[in-house]
């Protein structure tokens, strides 16, 4: 049933998008390819944070990594992007397993800063690492992907590649969701000790939640990469993550529909408000701040005041009770 | 048969002894309770006993293997259950959903086969009208019901209860008697139950253990607990004068 | 050996000024439960009280640095009242975010008023220097080491010697007794942001002649404070100072002895290494409970 509301939505993301490629003009498209690779990896976090409870502020050096990773395959071995996208993912999933045993046994504001510096320290490599990474130059001229001999390379062929890449994540993050896995990832944040009372190994299931939501960033740095074409550090700085979390709390942490509300708001955002020139920022800063002290379920919570509370608004509140 | 083996089990915090040489032991499909004023060291043995706690000497076994450095998530696999004092359930997951994770303990069942053994145990624990709500909206005594089933689904052997009477009303108190004793009957498993209810221990317990500043002073049938001066003098007195009544 | 001495001065210099950037982290942390990742704004927001005071109001420099800290202090109380206040009941990443997402703001508004284009505050020591063992040394560093010697001293003071800190430390180790000890907790704990803005503010005006005041400067002095507060040892005021000093030097010695570029990654390098091995840094609070 669930599952089906599911296919529901992915059907619903396909119809919009195919709906918006034809009305919006192309740099609007543009913005919205860019949120749909944001919303991958804001699924992706949603599992490390939203299921499991791990605060990262490192998020973007996975999707950063898998950018490099496919950049670097592409453009200096030749390797079609088909080839390079499971190569990077896979490396960068494995990255994250081999940084995730000592980090996860670190909780709350330790793991923050770790994460944070682990970013920090992506960031300082990537920019100064000439021969591999052209350090603040970054990498150009990645190819993009290909159909057929047909390069995805304009914004409105690339948004089907997007939409189907969206669809893709949002049927397997369900699935997820509802299955042992996804009980197992969520009642390891509710009560890690209660956790491990029901048999399950609770370290290494961290370092699988991790790992996971390094994959879905790796993903999306490799779509990121083949739509912008051209990569540099500062693209995956920190503050990027910090971004990609306020996507996740502003749109509902904890939900799949939260994360690609919060993505897509959060990438438009900046545009509705262009006519406020540089105080943008700030007012920015502001709106996230006011969301958290007065919404703190996100977007989705506002459900609640259209319709009677729905399932998935009563779990983020009963999640957002409990937390200590 | 034994089914859990603690020996020589000791535990010290800095200068406080919490527990001191304690052996234990369980049978299968026997009810076990341990008593003793606050402070005895009833919560740290069953700690040893999971795994929240490294004891300083001494071993547990479980079915005749040492589990004395195993995680805790391994010996809960073995056939050890256990409920925590205050009650711990999963808040962002629905009463069945909670009970599902403890059924996925058994590797092999499939999506289907989970919810289905898992519905089983929420029947038999009285919980069917409930499966689907939210945790957040029970009352305290069922959310100790939903951990109780979510231990049950565990599959254990033994089945490890801290003061799972504790806060609720005396009409859940009853409930819960018949529930424990439906259980062990349906599973054949044992029971290992620390309480202050006394009239609730004397009904359910086989054997007594009892504890005081961290040893063991008395072990025996209800009966011999309940004629035994030393347990008297350390415990029983107004608690089980108040029982009685 | 002259030009070692030189850049260990330096190192303790800067070091100074993470330490007390630091030590303003940890005690609004101690105090509140809050970990700000506001605070390298606060020591922008102490850098450009000094240029709107020295330099756009052409205040004497006595009364441009009270000044100075005057409006940290009252930054302090605002940031207590708008941005503390409304989030003492949220969850841990709740404030997380919000102190991140304020930092923002801060930022941005910084760039509003006074531009991208960075300004320099002069020292009232400008260009005076002086020789020691073959080293020429600024006057200014030494004064910062001084400063913040002094700064260090008088919150220990403060803190161990005066109602006022023996109350905080107390609402520090447990809120519910100390309220019932009869000591007014919400003045206690605004109290602690506005020591730990004064405290921001200081490592600001002294970092001003340092480098130049640019409205981007927060976000690596909050990196290299973290890392202090790491290394140090999560919630240790001693451990801020060794912490701040320690990624002072290794960033100075380690920019000319090791590499330039990876200058950074030594500082947190280390910070990374001392998580994986000893989490509660030198000085620390034991983790199992925190966090």
């Amino acid at each position: 049933m669930r599952i089906l509301r599911s296919f529901g939505l992915a059907l619903c993301i396909l119809a919009a998008g195919g709906v918006l490629s034809l009305v919006l003009p192309e740099y609007h498209l543009r913005l919205l390819n860019l949120s749909v690779v944001a919303s991958i990896a804001v699924i992706g976090l949603n599992i490390a944070f939203g299921y499991v409870g791990l605060i990262s502020l490192g998020h973007a050096a996975f999707v950063g990594l898998g950018a490099y990773i496919m950049a670097i395959s592409t453009t200096r071995l030749g390797l079609s992007p088909w080839l390079a996208m499971p190569a990077a993912v896979a490396a960068t999933a494995a990255f994250a397993v081999a940084i995730g045993l000592p980090l996860l046994r670190l909780k709350g504001h330790y793991l923050a800063l770790a994460t944070l510096g682990l970013n920090v320290s992506f960031v300082i490599v990537a920019s100064n690492w000439l021969e591999m990474t052209g350090g603040t130059n970054g990498i150009a001229q990645i190819p993009s992907f290909s159909i057929l001999h047909h390069a995805i390379s304009d914004e409105r062929s690339f948004l089907w590649l997007a939409l189907v890449s969206l669809t893709l994540v949002v049927v397997v993050a369900t699935l997820l969701h509802h299955s042992r896995y996804g009980r197992a990832l969520i009642s390891v944040r509710d009560d890690e000790l209660a956790a491990e009372m029901t048999g399950i190994d609770t370290t290494r299931l961290k370092i699988m939640g991790f790992a996971f939501s390094a994959a879905y960033a790796a993903f999306a740095g490799c779509l990121f990469a083949s739509h912008v074409r051209f990569i540099s550090p500062e693209d995956f700085s920190y503050a990027h993550s910090i971004n990609y979390l306020a996507m996740l709390i502003v749109g509902g942490e904890g939900t799949i529909v939260g994360a690609i509300l919060g993505s897509v708001l959060l990438t438009f955002l900046p545009e509705w408000l262009r006519f406020l020139g540089n105080a943008y920022l700030a007012l920015f800063g502001l709106l996230v701040f006011l969301v958290l002290v007065f919404l703190p379920t996100g977007i989705v919570g506002l459900r609640k005041f259209v319709r009677g509370p729905s399932r998935v608004d009563r779990s983020v509140q009963a999640a957002a009770e409990v937390r200590p | 048969m034994t089914i859990l083996d603690a020996r020589n089990i000791s535990k010290r915090y800095g200068g406080l002894a919490a527990l001191t040489d304690v052996d234990m032991t369980v049978s299968a499909g026997e009810f076990v309770a341990i008593i003793g004023p606050n402070g005895a060291g009833k919560s740290t043995l069953l700690n040893v006993f999971t795994g929240l706690v490294v004891p300083d000497s001494g071993a547990v076994l479980l079915a005749g293997n040492d589990v004395t450095r195993h995680a805790t998530n391994r010996r809960i696999k073995a056939g050890l259950g256990r409920t925590f004092q205050h009650g711990r359930t999963f808040p962002r997951l629905t009463v069945l959903e909670n009970v599902m994770v403890g059924a996925a303990i058994c590797p092999t069942l499939g999506e289907r086969a989970l919810r289905e053994s898992a519905l089983q145990i929420i029947e038999q624990m009285g919980l069917a009208d409930i499966a689907d709500n939210a945790i957040r909206t029970l009352s305290y005594g069922h959310r100790r019901m939903v951990e109780l089933a979510r231990a049950v689904a565990c599959n254990p052997k033994v089945l490890l209860l801290d003061e799972p009477a504790a806060g609720l009303n005396s009409a859940e108190v009853a409930q819960l008697v018949k529930r424990l004793a439906h259980l062990r009957e349906k599973h054949q498993l044992a029971v290992v139950l620390i309480e202050h209810n006394m009239g609730m221990v004397m009904r359910l317990a086989e054997r007594i253990v009892v504890l005081n500043f961290g040893s063991k002073i008395a072990e025996g049938a209800p009966a011999e607990i309940q004629a035994n001066p030393a347990v008297l003098s350390a415990y029983l007195g107004e608690g089980y004068a108040h029982a009685r009544v | 050996m002259a030009d070692f001495f030189q850049l260990a001065i330096n190192g303790f210099a800067i070091g100074g000024v993470y330490a007390l950037a630091a030590i303003g982290f940890v005690i609004v942390y101690e105090a509140t439960g809050v970990v700000n990742f506001a605070a390298g704004q606060f020591v922008m927001f102490g850098t450009f009280a000094g240029v709107a005071a020295l330099v756009n109001a052409q205040l004497p420099w006595p009364i441009a640095y009270a000044a100075a800290l005057f409006a940290m202090a009252a930054f302090g109380v605002l940031f207590f009242l708008l941005v503390y206040w409304p989030l003492k009941l949220s969850p841990a990443v709740t404030v997380i975010i919000g102190t991140v997402a304020i930092s923002i703001t801060m930022q941005n508004a910084a760039l509003l008023v006074f531009g991208s284009w960075p300004v320099r505050i002069p020292s009232p020591l400008e260009g005076m220097t002086v020789e020691v063992g073959g080293a020429v040394v600024s006057v200014h560093a030494l004064l910062t080491m001084a400063i913040t010697a002094l700064l260090v001293g008088g919150l220990w003071f403060l803190l161990h010697r005066t109602s006022f800190g023996i109350g905080m430390r107390a609402v520090a180790q447990d809120v519910q007794a100390a309220r019932l000890m009869g000591l007014k907790v919400g003045r206690v704990l605004a109290m602690s942001w506005v020591l730990g803005a004064l405290l921001a503010g200081a490592a600001g005006l002294l970092l001003g002649p340092m480098w130049f005041a640019d409205v981007n400067m927060g976000d690596p002095v909050a990196l290299k404070a973290f890392a202090a507060t790491i290394i140090g040892g999560f919630g240790s005021l001693p451990g801020a100072v060794v912490g701040g000093i320690f990624v002072g030097l290794s960033e100075v010695l380690g920019a000319s002895y090791i590499s330039s570029a990876y200058k950074d990654l030594i500082s947190f390098g280390i910070m990374i290494g001392f998580l994986f091995v000893r989490p509660q840094g030198m000085f620390g609070e034991k983790i199992q409970d925190r966090g």
